[in-house]
C-alpha cells in the first residue's frame, strides 16, 4: 500500500513538472540550497578530487618531467605555485585574452559540482551568482570555446547547462563557408550538425563556430568544434559528426560572459585589456 | 521513527547528495556511478522494504528538484529500488548483499533512464540508458562494498537500531540485520 501511494506521489510530481511551471519554485528553492552547500564542500572536498584526477596521469614521463621541473623550480625558490595554480593561471590568461579580443566582460567562475542526478543531467555548477552579475541565459566559455549557457542562478552559485547536452541546439557558422546550421549536443561524443541549407558542402576540418548575432541565444564567435565526418543521406541533406571544441567531463575553470548591462559585481570580472589599462 | 533516525537519515541524504555532485560525479564521468542510489539499496538491505521505499523516494526526489530534469523520475526509481532490495537482501553476507545492491542500482539506472526517455527528458534514449546500465551496476558494486558495511554498523547501533513497533497497527516493517 505505501509503495503504491509514494509511487502515486512520484508520478504527481511527474505529471505537475511536465505539464508547467508548477514546481519551479521548489526546483529553484532545493537548487540554491544545494548549489551553497556544494560551494562549501568543494572548499573541503576539491583538493583531495584534483589529486586524485591527477593520479592516472602520474605515471607518464611528460607528467613526470613536469614534477621534477616543479621540483627543481620550488628549490630554486622561482616558483611558488602548484601545478593546479599554474593551470588556473594560464586559463585565466585564455579568458583575460578571450574578453580583450571578443570585447566581453567575463567573470572567471570555477566548476564545483556536477548535477545530483547521478549522470543524467549535463549540467555543472558554478561558484558565482547573481552576486556576481551572473543572470540566466548568459553564456559560459573557457576562453575560446563554448561550454554552455546558465539555467539557474542564485546568489552565490549557478548551474549551467553544458553545450553537450544531448537536448541542447547551438545555433552555429561553418567558418569556411559561413554556412549557419544547428549543432546538437551528443554528450562527451561531441555535436551533430546540421546546416539550414540541405545542399550546403560541408568537408571534414571545417570549424564551426557560435552565431551569427540575433539567431543563436550564445555570445557569437566562440569555437564549438571541428567537423570530423560527413554523410549525405538519400535526400542529399547532410548532416556531419562534430568533435567539441571544449571537453565537457574536464571542465574546471571557466568564464561567464556577461551581457546587458548588468549591475557591477563584487568580483571584478575581466574587462577587455584596453579598457582595463585606462 | 525515533528523531536520531530522522536526523541521521537526513544527515545521510544531504552528505551522499554532496559526494556525489563534488566527489563521485566528477571523478566519474565516464560512468553514472550514484552514491545516493547505492546508500538508499544498502539502507533498504538492512532495514527492510519499507524504510528503503520511503528513504529512496525522499532522497530521489531531493535530487530530482536539485536538477534540470522533471521531479519524480529519480524518486519513482529510488523508491522502487528500496522496495526490491528490501525483499531481497539476504541479509547473511555483505557480499551477497553488495551483489544484489549492484544489480538492483543497475536496474534503477535503466529504469531512470528509460523513463527520462520517455518524457524526452535531457535528449535521453532508451538506448543510452541501456548502454549505461552494466557499467553502472559494477560501478555502485565498489561503490556497495565500502557502503553497506558502513550503514550496516551504523544503523546497528544502539541508538539507530530500528525498534519494534510500539504501536502494532503502525508497525510497518520489520527491523533487519
Amino acid at each position: 500500500m505505501a509503495a503504491i501511494v509514494l509511487a502515486a506521489l512520484a508520478l504527481g510530481f511527474l505529471t505537475l513538472d511536465l505539464g508547467g511551471g508548477s514546481l519551479r519554485s521548489a526546483h529553484s528553492g532545493v537548487r540554491g540550497a544545494l548549489g551553497s552547500l556544494y560551494r562549501g564542500t568543494d572548499a573541503v572536498l576539491g583538493p583531495t578530487r584534483h589529486f586524485i584526477q591527477g593520479i592516472p596521469s602520474a605515471g607518464t614521463s611528460h607528467s613526470r618531467i613536469s614534477v621534477l621541473r616543479h621540483e627543481n623550480a620550488v628549490l630554486r625558490g622561482k616558483i611558488a605555485a602548484t601545478d593546479a595554480d599554474r593551470a588556473a593561471h594560464a586559463q585565466v590568461a585564455r579568458l583575460q585574452l578571450a574578453a580583450t579580443s571578443g570585447g566581453y566582460r567575463i567573470v572567471p567562475a570555477r566548476v564545483i559540482a556536477l548535477g545530483p542526478g547521478g549522470g543524467f543531467d549535463w549540467t555543472v555548477t558554478l561558484d558565482v551568482g547573481t552576486g556576481s552579475g551572473i543572470r540566466v541565459d548568459q553564456t559560459v566559455t573557457d576562453g575560446a570555446g563554448l561550454v554552455g549557457r546558465v539555467l539557474h542562478a542564485d546568489a552565490s552559485s549557478c548551474v549551467v547547462l553544458l553545450g553537450a547536452d544531448p537536448g541542447s541546439g547551438v545555433g552555429v557558422r561553418d567558418l569556411r563557408t559561413g554556412q549557419v546550421g544547428v549543432a546538437t549536443g551528443r554528450g562527451s561524443a561531441g555535436f551533430t550538425f546540421v546546416p539550414l541549407d540541405p545542399k550546403a558542402v560541408i568537408r571534414v576540418g571545417d570549424r564551426l563556430v557560435t552565431g551569427p548575432t540575433g539567431s543563436t541565444s550564445f555570445a557569437a564567435g566562440l569555437s564549438v568544434g571541428t567537423v570530423t565526418a560527413v554523410r549525405t543521406s538519400a535526400d542529399g541533406t547532410t548532416t556531419a559528426t562534430v568533435r567539441a571544441a571544449v571537453s565537457p567531463t574536464s571542465l574546471d575553470l571557466v568564464g561567464v560572459i556577461l551581457v546587458g548591462g548588468q549591475p557591477l559585481p563584487p568580483r571584478p570580472a575581466l574587462a577587455p585589456a584596453a579598457q582595463a589599462n585606462r | 521513527m525515533s528523531a536520531q533516525r530522522g536526523s541521521a537519515a537526513l544527515a545521510a541524504m544531504i552528505t551522499a547528495l554532496l559526494l556525489q555532485g563534488t566527489l563521485i560525479g566528477p571523478l566519474a564521468t565516464a560512468v553514472p556511478l550514484s552514491l545516493p542510489a547505492v546508500l538508499v539499496a544498502a539502507a533498504a538491505l538492512v532495514e527492510g522494504p519499507t524504510t528503503g521505499m520511503a528513504f529512496g523516494f525522499s532522497l530521489g526526489l531531493v535530487a530530482d528538484l536539485g536538477s534540470s530534469h522533471p521531479a519524480g523520475i529519480l524518486a519513482l526509481a529510488w523508491l522502487s529500488l528500496g522496495l526490491v532490495c528490501g525483499l531481497a537482501g539476504d541479509r547473511r553476507t555483505v557480499l551477497g548483499d553488495v551483489v544484489i545492491a549492484a544489480v538492483c542500482c543497475a536496474l534503477a539506472t535503466l529504469f531512470a533512464g528509460l523513463l527520462l526517455a520517455v518524457v524526452h527528458a535531457g535528449g535521453a534514449t532508451a538506448w543510452v540508458a541501456a548502454r549505461g546500465a552494466l557499467p553502472a551496476g559494477l560501478g555502485d558494486a565498489v561503490l556497495a562494498l565500502a557502503v553497506i558495511p558502513l550503514v550496516r554498523g551504523f544503523l546497528r547501533t544502539e541508538t539507530l537500531r530500528a525498534r519494534r513497533g510500539l504501536v502494532p497497527g503502525i508497525d510497518l516493517g520489520t527491523p533487519r540485520g
